[in-house]
């Protein structure tokens, strides 16, 4: 495929400050009409990567384009940059503000005074159009903010943790904008280090941990790939019949085991063995792994040489259940 | 991409126009500066409107007719009144019942040296004393001179000094050029300094709620920073033109009619002499227009380097030396205009806002150094744009400690 069948495509890209590598040698090729899951704990490099994607920073090495192009009058006017610092013009009016963000990128005022209009109508801000950014409520402004990131229609939305900071409404209602955009053709790519979201959105993902990029590919075939067999065991009394061969790991999450099977093995031996051991079992659940895990494992191996425990490395990866 | 430029100009230029700080100190300006000026002499004179009638019994015959057109002028309304031996009884009289507002005996003693005799009701004000004795004096030394045949009216007015520069002269203080020099040197610098620090504070805040990113996805830093400069220089100009219209206004058009309404306020015309003219103000504005461009990029990439205000007031100590070191030097250079060192120190570009104006409203500057001066000022502000420019752009995503000046230099080789 070419360049301009991705609307991003990064190239062997690495990005450095003074000695510090914050993005290292990374591939990254979004299709164009996908919503794309960029992954990873806070200080992997996601930022820095959307940054370079946003020509704000510049790669040291490696290639950057979207559309095929690396031209700014491209990131001008088909990309909607929501960044993960959330900055107004506090004295602003909303409206005012969305207009300005639009012109700067080729909405002219009159079409960009109508377009925020009716953002701010649906988004339940319509009586706040004359008031200043200052007087509204943080969830409020970053309203405010999403509308001004989409007001020149993109084709491709770039978010940078766009659901942190939001109640869970408001969460939902940018879950649906964001469908609908997809349902309407455009790109899109988030970061986000709240797995659920993360598996409820995307077509394909990508974990970045440590500056390097772990994992990258279509979460289906990933979820199908993973499907190794995990079982969720809720139970009171002894938990020793819990190990056995069939075993690979286990974890407890959220009250409940979850035992990782090996290849091939029958998780009905692990139920008898249970019931012989008399133990009182609530729950015994065959589950599809949670990208959660997915990525547990797989980020888990990537921060070999870390301080923390691979779980540790990912503590800020959980997200809401 | 110019009208990305243009988006940032005009939300910048409204923002503040629109502001009430920009509507008070716009319309307050030449209302506080018509209160210092008129209003003293208006109150002064106020006073005086109540009884101008004035009565004058001249006994020397010849005095009446030399002081009626001077009162006249003077605002008053005078009459005469033949001298008997009980006119001072029958005056006292009519002063007391309001009919007239004093009156004045004159005798050969006035002719002599002056003394004259008011009555009144009331102690008159000092301006009144000063305006009657002036007249008084005025007609008795044309009556003693007439007969020598001098000219005693234009001797009177002041005469004639015609003056030929052999070689250029400062102002001295007591020049009215000297005030015009002085007030419009310490304005520069003020207006300079104000709307430059206004850029610094826009770019720190831009900075510090990060809105700055997203306007950086769509235009290059440079274009934000030039947006941001023209967009406050506007608003200087515009609280400028303001200023500078409603003093020619008040000087071609309100000072004139004043002093027609109230001839007694004469000394208000005094002014007029210390209003610069047009080609000075077209000047004055050159010198904020090219210094407001030196000192704003000096300003912005102030701001960009630096995270809280704390920081930027002490990061900004380099940038105010530029415009106080002037201001200390400007009483010398427009006593002295033309020495080694105003003619040096005049031509610094970082300078010559406040000093090459000193000379130039001093009277002492060639034009060709004024000429010289702009194309110093034009290069300066070249080259702040460029270095400007690179710290502008390296900074304003910058987080972190503000950088030292190895890094600095390392950032405007890298942007």
């Amino acid at each position: 495929m070419s360049d301009s069948d991705f609307a991003v495509r990064l190239e062997d890209v690495t990005k450095r400050f003074g000695k510090h590598t914050a993005v290292e040698g990374l591939d990254l090729e979004v299709p164009r009409g996908v919503i794309y899951g960029l992954l990873g704990p806070n200080g992997s490099g996601k930022t820095t990567s959307i940054r370079m994607i946003m020509g704000i920073l510049h790669p040291d090495e490696g290639r950057v384009s979207l559309f095929g192009s690396n031209a700014d009058e491209v990131r001008r006017t088909k990309v909607g940059y929501l960044p993960e610092e959330r900055g107004v013009y506090k004295k602003m009016k909303c409206l005012d503000f969305v207009m300005f963000l639009g012109e700067i990128r080729g909405v002219p005022r009159a079409e960009g005074k109508r377009r925020a209009s009716a953002w701010l109508e649906r988004l339940g801000l319509g009586a706040w159009a004359d008031k200043k950014v200052e007087d509204l409520s943080k969830g409020m402004q970053q309203k405010v903010q999403f509308i001004g990131t989409v007001i020149h229609e993109p084709e491709l939305l770039i978010l940078d943790e766009p659901f942190s900071g939001l109640d869970p409404i408001n969460q939902d209602v940018l879950e649906e904008i964001v469908l609908d955009f997809h349902a309407k053709g455009t790109t899109i790519l988030f970061s986000t280090h709240l797995m659920d979201q993360a598996e409820r959105l995307c077509q394909r993902v990508c974990l970045i941990s440590k500056a390097k990029k772990v994992l990258d590919a279509d979460l289906r075939d990933l979820k199908a790939a993973e499907r190794k067999g995990l079982v969720a065991v809720e139970f009171d009394g002894p938990d020793r019949w819990l190990d056995g061969p069939e075993v690979r790991s286990m974890e407890r999450v959220n009250g409940a085991m979850h035992l990782l099977l090996a290849e091939g093995a029958d998780h009905q031996a692990i139920l008898r063995r249970g019931v012989e051991a008399g133990a009182t079992i609530y729950r015994f659940d065959l589950v599809e792994p949670r990208l959660h895990e997915i990525f547990v494992r797989h980020a888990g191996d990537a921060a070999t040489g870390d301080a923390g425990t691979p779980t540790g490395a990912l503590g800020n990866m959980g997200g809401r259940r | 991409m110019m009208t990305n430029v243009w988006a940032v100009i005009r939300r910048e230029y409204l923002q503040r126009v629109r502001s009430k700080w920009f509507v008070i100190s716009t319309v307050g300006g030449p209302l506080f500066m018509i209160a210092l000026t008129v209003l003293p002499a208006y109150f002064a004179a106020k006073g005086e409107r109540a009884d101008r009638k004035i009565v004058v019994v001249d006994r020397t015959g010849v005095l009446y007719d030399r002081l009626q057109p001077r009162m006249d002028e003077a605002g008053y309304e005078v009459a005469s009144e033949p001298w008997t031996s009980d006119v001072v009884v029958s005056l006292t009289q009519r002063a007391t019942n309001d009919d007239i507002g004093a009156f004045i005996v004159l005798d050969e003693e006035t002719l002599h040296s002056g003394k004259a005799m008011f009555y009144g009701t009331e102690r008159p004000s000092a301006i009144r004393r000063v305006t009657l004795r002036s007249a008084i004096v005025q007609s008795a030394l044309e009556v003693e001179l007439s007969a020598s045949g001098v000219d005693a009216q234009a001797l009177l007015s002041g005469g004639d000094l015609q003056v030929e520069v052999l070689s250029a002269e400062g102002a001295g203080i007591e020049d009215p050029r000297f005030l015009v020099a002085y007030t419009g040197a310490f304005f520069l610098y003020m207006v300079i300094l104000l709307y430059s620090i206004a850029v610094m504070r826009a770019t720190l805040e831009e900075k510090t709620s990060r809105v700055v990113e997203i306007i950086i996805s769509s235009m290059k830093p440079w274009h934000l920073m030039l947006g941001k400069i023209l967009g406050v220089g506007g608003v200087g100009l515009t609280q400028m033109a303001v200023w500078l219209g409603s003093a020619a206004v008040l000087a071609s058009a309100g000072l004139p009619a004043l002093m027609a309404a109230r001839p007694e306020m004469a000394n208000l015309g005094q002014i007029r002499d210390v209003l610069p003219g047009l080609g000075l103000m077209a000047l004055f504005l050159g010198f904020f227009v090219f210094g407001f461009f030196m000192f704003s990029g000096l300003y912005a990439a102030v701001g960009a380097m630096c995270n809280t205000d704390e920081e930027a007031q002490q990061a900004q100590f380099p940038v105010i030396m530029l415009l106080i070191v002037p201001i200390l030097f400007v009483m010398n250079v427009i006593q002295n205009p033309s020495t080694p060192l105003s003619v040096g120190l005049s031509l610094f570009p970082f300078f010559t806002p406040v000093l090459m104006w000193a000379r130039v409203a001093g009277g002492g500057a060639p034009a060709w150094q004024i000429a010289v001066s702009f194309v110093l000022m034009g290069g300066a502000t070249l080259a702040v744009a460029w270095l400007a420019g690179r710290i502008y752009k390296v900074g304003i995503l910058m987080a972190g400690k503000r950088p030292t000046l190895p890094e600095l230099w390392r950032w405007v080789r890298e942007a």
